[in-house]
């Protein structure tokens, strides 16, 4: 391979990267802007892989696969919603409790479906679709035309969730729910309401989310495969100002990163290159870090973001 | 320090009034007086961990059910091997002892709601920093204090950069220290498997410890080893008495429960949630260094099995309280060989250890209604 194709290779790389990232933070932007601080997506987006990879391995086909992930977002968002707005709980720590639970549930299940042990496999994936025309674009067709489905899907949500949050009733109800839901409630919103729609909505995207990871990205599933995402989709939030824009330059960012730290044994030669490689494992973490250190502190987020709200 | 005693009282969740330095906080009308060591409040704190306890149970003997198993006879080998004969039971209290010195550190950072959920990682860092000053310090008696020292910088350390993070810059430290970890257990990964890799193990690990910084076993023929010695009978009282008896200890609390009153009242609300977090990543890289010293003798990449989010569980079930923590601590040890044990019996998954902690969070988190629910129903005195 000459240095361009390794180039364009790469740069393809950061883009798939960066999609399961960008799915989940516009998921986690809506739920955020009315006032919701859900953590519980990294389990969210483990089940949405889990499940995702059980729909298809079972049935065969990928587009249940599909559903079946979504549905297991939705579900496991959706018991996150119930402590929260039902019962007012606290919105960290069950979202932690959501992540212990789901990595049981996965580590558990896992088992009860493959009892044989080892690690199951599908033997088809979602391909990268290329797009007619555009694909033949020099460098650019091959990095950004020849994508799996999803990342057009990802692309295509930007704006709509952009049109969703400034430019629809339910966008307004729900930005003004996140800054003050008392107030929100005085003149006659429905609170919960707004939060349980927009919840599903975010269930719905981190289902997607897992799903590209075991039903595009890799073809097996494994509890590490999705591990840090959500976090890190959490922070794509805070760098992306709230904003699906900004959610989607922190998302190729962030993507670079991990394509980056996947890519290592494949740059480095030398006799340290193995040792390199694997020391490039934390980069996206690290980079996280230092972004949130670097752009974290001007940003301001709703101003009910995270806050208990009892309903009198 | 004299002036907080009256500060024991246990406070209910109500936000506290403005405190000033003399007065310390007035005591919630709805709880007497009462200072016996089972008093209304108290009792009432028991009976909801104890329905805790039992409801996330409950909803785990579904996992058994679907798997064609009897439930209660899988919490019969659960209870069997945690607790069912002399070398169970220490074997718990060695699996407990980790547990409890991260969750003690826990209960310290989330009295002051400050939700430290990177001890998994600070763990990791204290372990790796003191087992390599034990190498380095050889054969001579100074490894053991050594090791212990920097185990416990480490921690502080690691845990300090949220810290910072937080009280500088204003950044969520539920992230920051959940992201820490993926750092710093990647890290010790790759100062294990290159850099300080042992010249004669087959997988990737440090060198084994000198045995001048193993912990002396205590009990002949068993793991019980002075670590565990020391998380019961030193941590466990000093946290205590910083809780319960000191002046940080009272600032812990205005500051979780009212951060606003906490800077009228001239709290330094930075400072305290600053020494919360790395006192709480002092006590978890004790208890990855102990780990090391008294169990596995050499930093491994499997060193722990989530005992930073054990700890999470840990010190929410016991009240951020640290004799509650010691209870739960010992029950979900409990829980941990109990697993084992079932899914040696029964052929069941693992899972069931996360799956259990997660819906005990919830349940615990949830157990203020459960209880007004019951007490509305009668089934409790109100």
């Amino acid at each position: 391979m000459t240095g361009l194709t390794i180039a364009i290779a790469f740069a393809a790389s950061c883009v798939t990267f960066a999609c399961p990232l960008l799915l989940a933070s516009l998921g986690e932007t809506i739920v955020e802007r009315g006032g919701i601080l859900n953590l519980g997506i990294e389990g969210a987006m483990l089940i949405g892989a889990f499940s995702g990879f059980l729909g298809a391995y079972f049935t065969g086909i990928l587009w249940v696969g599909l559903l079946t992930a979504m549905i297991g977002g939705i579900a496991s968002v959706l018991l996150f919603g119930v402590l929260v707005v039902r019962f007012n709980l606290d919105q960290v720590v069950s979202g932690l409790a959501i992540n212990l639970l789901a990595s049981g549930v996965a580590l558990y299940f896992l088992r009860v479906a493959f009892p044989g042990g080892g690690y199951p496999h599908l033997n088809f994936l979602f391909q990268p679709f290329a797009v007619p025309l555009l694909s033949q674009i020099p460098v650019v067709g091959p990095i950004v035309f020849n994508q799996p489905g999803f990342f057009y899907l990802a692309i295509v949500l930007v704006p709509i969730v952009f049109y969703l949050i400034y430019r629809t009733t339910f966008g307004l109800r729900l930005r003004s729910v996140g800054e003050d839901p008392r107030i929100a409630s005085y003149v006659g919103i429905n609170v919960s309401r707004i939060r349980y729609t927009s919840l599903v909505l975010e269930g719905a995207l981190v289902g997607l989310a897992g799903a590209f990871v075991t039903l595009s990205q890799f073809n097996t599933f494994d509890t590490r495969l999705t591990t840090g995402l959500g976090f890190i989709a959490v922070s794509i939030v805070i760098l992306g100002r709230w904003n699906p824009a900004g959610a989607l330059i922190a998302s190729l960012i962030f993507g670079s990163t991990e394509a980056l730290s996947f890519w290592g044994t494949a740059f480095l030669t030398g006799p340290q290159a193995s040792s390199l490689a694997q020391l490039l494992t934390i980069l996206p973490y690290v980079t996280t870090l230092v972004a949130l250190v670097v752009g974290g502190r001007m940003s301001k987020g709703p101003s009910a973001l995270g806050a208990p709200y009892a309903k009198e | 320090m004299e002036q907080e005693t009256q500060a024991q009282t246990q406070t209910s969740a109500s936000p506290a009034p403005a405190p000033t330095p003399s007065s310390a906080t007035a005591p919630d009308p709805a709880q007497p007086l009462s200072r016996g060591i089972l008093s209304r409040s108290r009792l009432r704190s028991i009976y909801k961990a104890a329905i805790s306890i039992l409801l996330a149970l409950v909803v785990t003997s579904v996992l058994f059910i679907i798997t064609g198993a009897n439930p209660l006879v899988a919490y019969y080998y659960m209870f069997y091997g945690a607790f069912g004969n002399t070398n169970f039971l220490i074997e718990t209290l060695v699996r407990m002892s980790p547990i409890l010195l991260v969750s003690l550190g826990l209960g310290i950072a989330f009295k002051c709601k400050v939700w430290n959920i990177g001890a998994e990682g600070q763990l990791y860092i204290g372990a790796f920093l003191g087992a390599e000053t034990a190498i380095f310090f050889g054969n001579s008696p100074l490894a053991l204090p050594a090791s212990i020292v920097l185990a416990i910088l480490g921690g502080m350390g690691w845990a300090a950069i949220p810290a910072l993070m937080k009280t500088q810059l204003g950044i969520n430290e539920v992230i920051t220290t959940f992201l820490m970890n993926f750092v710093a257990i990647d890290l010790v990964t790759w100062f294990v498997s290159y850099p300080f890799r042992s010249t004669t193990a087959d997988f990737p690990q440090s060198a084994t410890i000198p045995a001048s910084a193993m912990l002396p076993i205590l009990i002949p023929h068993t793991r019980f080893h002075l670590g565990i010695a020391i998380a019961l009978l030193a941590a466990l009282p000093l946290v205590y008495f910083l809780m319960a008896k000191t002046t940080f200890g009272y600032k812990l609390r205005v500051v979780g429960e009212n951060p606003e009153a906490a800077k009228y009242g001239g709290i330094n609300v930075k400072k305290t949630i600053f020494l919360a977090l790395i006192i709480s990543g002092a006590l978890a890289g004790l208890a990855g260094l102990f780990e090391v010293e008294g169990i596995q003798f050499s930093v491994m990449t499997s060193l722990s099995p989530g005992y930073g989010y054990t700890g999470i569980a840990v010190a929410l079930l016991g009240g951020n309280n640290p004799i509650g923590i010691l209870l739960s601590s010992f029950f979900l040890a409990g829980i941990y060989n109990g697993s084992v044990n079932v899914s040696i019996q029964l052929g069941q998954p693992s899972g069931i250890v996360s799956f259990i902690q997660g819906v005990l969070i919830i349940f615990v988190l949830g157990s203020e209604y459960i209880m007004r629910f019951l007490e509305r129903k009668g089934v409790f005195k109100r």
